[in-house]
């Protein structure tokens, strides 16, 4: 298995994979390498199921023989099932702002820094393609028009690490902080009351800043459009796109974070935020969830 | 529809509970700002037969929302020793007054003179409070405050930082301005004045505290207490090159007016054959202007990191110098590290500075025997080790030489002094321990 395991400074064992396009890491507070090195082989084997299942690029996955099926119904699994029942009640509960058939999109928008902004003509074939309300999801079938896809990144990082969460604490493994690219949980609190000492690290956004916060349990997730995005006529085009307008969300913020019980909870919340525009701030406080707001 | 918040965080709670299968042990996060960190240390200071210090300090730290850092630190220090008061060593037993007039020293032949009076705890506060102002601008500004028996130190500062490039450039800019006043025991001697000598004529005669060995001292008292003011500009400019290397560059303005004399320092009046005739107190300019350039560059090797820093000053009195400084840091497995030293220093004497004055020559407008603005070089050579603690504490010693050779500026000396007699060495000792908590 690919992995790599450290001994830490102070103590505790980190291992490092790399998977979903990003770093991935899960800090131990356990000094039984046997115990890390099996859960360790566990967890990625585990985060690499998930990445096989719903990688919407790779050519065997649910994911792909969905956006194949060109407009037939297909029999999807239980945890397929699931999964999409939990974007339908996102897509319910953000008045249809988080929609996982908005990746068409992506074939005219191309936030490469550059100066390429689709026209609205481009725009409006596409929007024809978009639009959760427009499948249809009977427990283990789903039926999605011809033309429309579907892309689970919005939630599918965020997922695995709650299900690696809940492999660890299944096998013990004590405290434990895990870490996706950005989208972290804890299996628990660590001993004697000490913290995880987390850098919100803007600099993967574009941006030398690190912000520093004190985690002791729960899962956080950081949502940023400092990298990404178009520039033309000095108007500055986010690459946050509205799926009901088929352009980007105006005044976004450059990055939020939001911690919440579980990763995916935190993923939407920061997502739907972003999605908001510069009414960010105002949803994330009557949303009642603990965050962290950059402009 | 849009449901309110409460049932939008309970409706998402249910529907993430449902997808991860009823996951039991869901915990309500627990996310909190970092609270005070704590940095205590105590510093030890000495150097051979000459002045020694013990410094205690304290600082907090404490970050807020948005970016907000408040830094406190809180300074502690005692002297005691003794201090090289400027005359110049000779072959017969040489007697000084005190500073404040109640009394003398004596130093033995062949010895440079030292005031063992010092004596003295200074207490010092720094607080400073660091803000962004919007995006890209972050603003800074602080108080500084320190007392000890006869001066007393006052100061403000403030400073903003702009980000350029994708915050790889920061350019900053900022002042501070401080007020000192000293008011030495027994007031401030008049510039050029003789230091008066009780071991002959009227002492002599009355012995001490009569009227006129008391006359003879208060003659050569100007005033009870005097002040200066500093004013220093700053411009910098700090550059990420790539991840392993920040390089950063300063060049520093600062003018400075008002009492600059250190009202403790003499200097020897010496006649043909090299024999002290009298002590003259010293005389500086109400005036100077200090320019430094500085630069740095700190890369990472890795794990280790290299710091590297020169600074070129110089002023309006003809002080230049030049100091080069360098760091490795060194991190063990574990967590603990260790951080070599080395730091050398050279500076070439202001204008006015003389080891003696000749008899025979006139007296000039400013003159001074301080070692401090002579020529000389400087090597400090240390180390430091800083060990983590299991439950995020950490302590650090470091251990540091210094050695400091006066230069000879080519001053003649006459009769059968030697540069012995008129240039000496310093050599210190510093250790320090400190815990983090």
């Amino acid at each position: 298995m690919d992995f790599n395991l450290e001994v830490l400074k102070g103590g505790g064992w980190k291992c490092c994979f790399s998977a979903m396009a990003s770093p991935c890491e899960v800090i131990f507070d356990s000094t039984d390498q046997e115990l890390v090195n099996k859960l360790s082989h566990d967890l990625v084997t585990e985060t690499k199921r998930i990445e096989t299942k719903f990688s919407r690029y790779l050519p065997n996955s649910v994911v792909t023989q969905i956006n194949q099926a060109a407009g037939e119904p297909i029999n999807i699994d239980d945890e397929t099932s699931k999964l999409l029942q939990f974007a339908n009640q996102c897509f319910e509960l953000s008045n249809g702002l988080f929609d996982i058939t908005s990746g068409v999109l992506r074939k005219v928008w191309h936030f490469d820094g550059g100066d390429r902004i689709p026209s609205n003509k481009d725009i409006e074939k596409l929007m024809a393609l978009i639009g959760w309300s427009k499948a249809q999801l009977y427990g283990d079938n789903l039926c999605l028009p011809k033309g429309m896809e579907i892309d689970l990144g919005g939630i599918g990082k965020e997922y695995a690490v709650d299900r690696v969460v809940q492999l660890l604490r299944q096998g013990q493994s004590g405290p434990a902080l895990v870490n996706f690219g950005g989208d972290l949980a804890t299996t628990s609190s660590r001993h004697n009351g000490k913290h995880w000492s987390v850098g919100i690290d803007l600099k993967g956004l574009g941006e030398n800043v690190t912000r520093v916060i004190e985690f002791s349990q729960g899962a956080i997730t950081t949502s940023g459009d400092a990298n990404r995005y178009l520039l033309k006529d000095g108007i500055r085009y986010s690459h946050i796109l509205n799926p009901k307008t088929g352009w980007p969300v105006q005044n976004a913020a450059r990055s939020i974070t939001v911690a919440a019980p579980t990763c995916i909870e935190a993923g939407i919340v920061s997502t739907i935020a972003m999605l908001q525009g510069k009414a960010a701030e105002e949803f994330l406080k009557t949303s009642g969830f603990q965050h962290w707001i950059f402009r | 529809m849009q449901l309110d918040n409460n049932s939008f965080a309970a409706a998402l709670s249910i529907a993430a509970c449902s997808l991860l299968s009823g996951n039991a042990q869901a915990q309500t996060p627990e996310v909190t700002e970092p609270g005070w960190q704590f940095e205590s240390a105590v510093m030890y200071y000495g150097e051979t037969d000459r002045v020694q210090a013990l410094e205690g300090i304290f600082s907090a730290k404490k970050s807020f929302e948005d970016q907000k850092l408040l830094n406190l630190k809180l300074t502690v220090d005692t002297l005691t020793g003794a201090s090289a008061n400027g005359a110049i060593a000779q072959s017969e037993v040489q007697t000084f007054t005190r500073p404040s007039g109640n009394g003398y020293y004596q130093i033995s032949s062949g010895e440079t003179p030292l005031d063992d009076t010092f004596r003295d705890t200074r207490v010092q506060f720094n607080g400073q409070w660091t803000q962004p102002l919007s995006r890209l601008y972050t603003v800074s500004g602080g108080i500084h405050l320190s007392n000890e028996y006869d001066y007393l130190s006052l100061g403000v500062n403030a400073s903003i930082a702009r980000d350029f490039n994708n915050r790889n450039t920061t350019l900053s800019t900022g002042f501070s301005l401080s007020n000192d006043t000293i008011t030495p025991e027994g007031g401030i001697p008049l510039a050029l004045a003789d230091m008066p000598n009780y071991s002959q004529g009227k002492f002599e005669q009355d012995g001490w505290g009569s009227e006129a060995t008391n006359a003879q001292y208060l003659a050569t008292r100007s005033r009870d207490s005097d002040d200066k003011t500093t004013i220093d500009f700053l411009f910098g400019i700090t550059q990420v090159i790539n991840k392993n290397l920040i390089t950063q560059l300063n060049y520093s303005y600062s003018q400075v007016d008002g009492y600059m004399t250190d009202p403790f320092k003499v200097t020897s009046i010496v006649d043909s054959e090299g024999i002290t005739r009298r002590n003259i107190y010293e005389s500086r300019p109400d005036s100077r202007q200090k320019n430094s350039v500085f630069a740095q560059a700190k890369y990472s090797l890795g794990e280790s990191v290299v710091d590297i820093s020169y600074r070129y000053l110089w002023d309006d009195w003809q002080v230049k110098s030049n100091t080069i400084d360098f760091r490795y840091w060194l991190p063990f497995d574990y967590g603990g590290y260790i951080e070599p030293h080395v730091r050398y220093y050279e500076q070439e004497a202001a204008d006015f500075y003389k080891p003696l004055q000749l008899e025979s020559d006139q007296i000039p407008e400013f003159v001074s025997s301080d070692y401090r603005i002579g020529d000389m070089t400087a090597t400090t050579l240390g180390v430091k080790y800083g060990h983590p603690n299991n439950d995020g504490t950490e302590w650090a010693v470091r251990a540091e030489w210094y050695h400091q050779t006066s230069n000879d500026v080519g001053v003649a000396l006459p009769g059968l002094l030697t540069a012995d007699d008129v240039y000496s060495d310093v050599d210190a000792v510093i250790l320090q321990f400190s815990y983090k908590f």
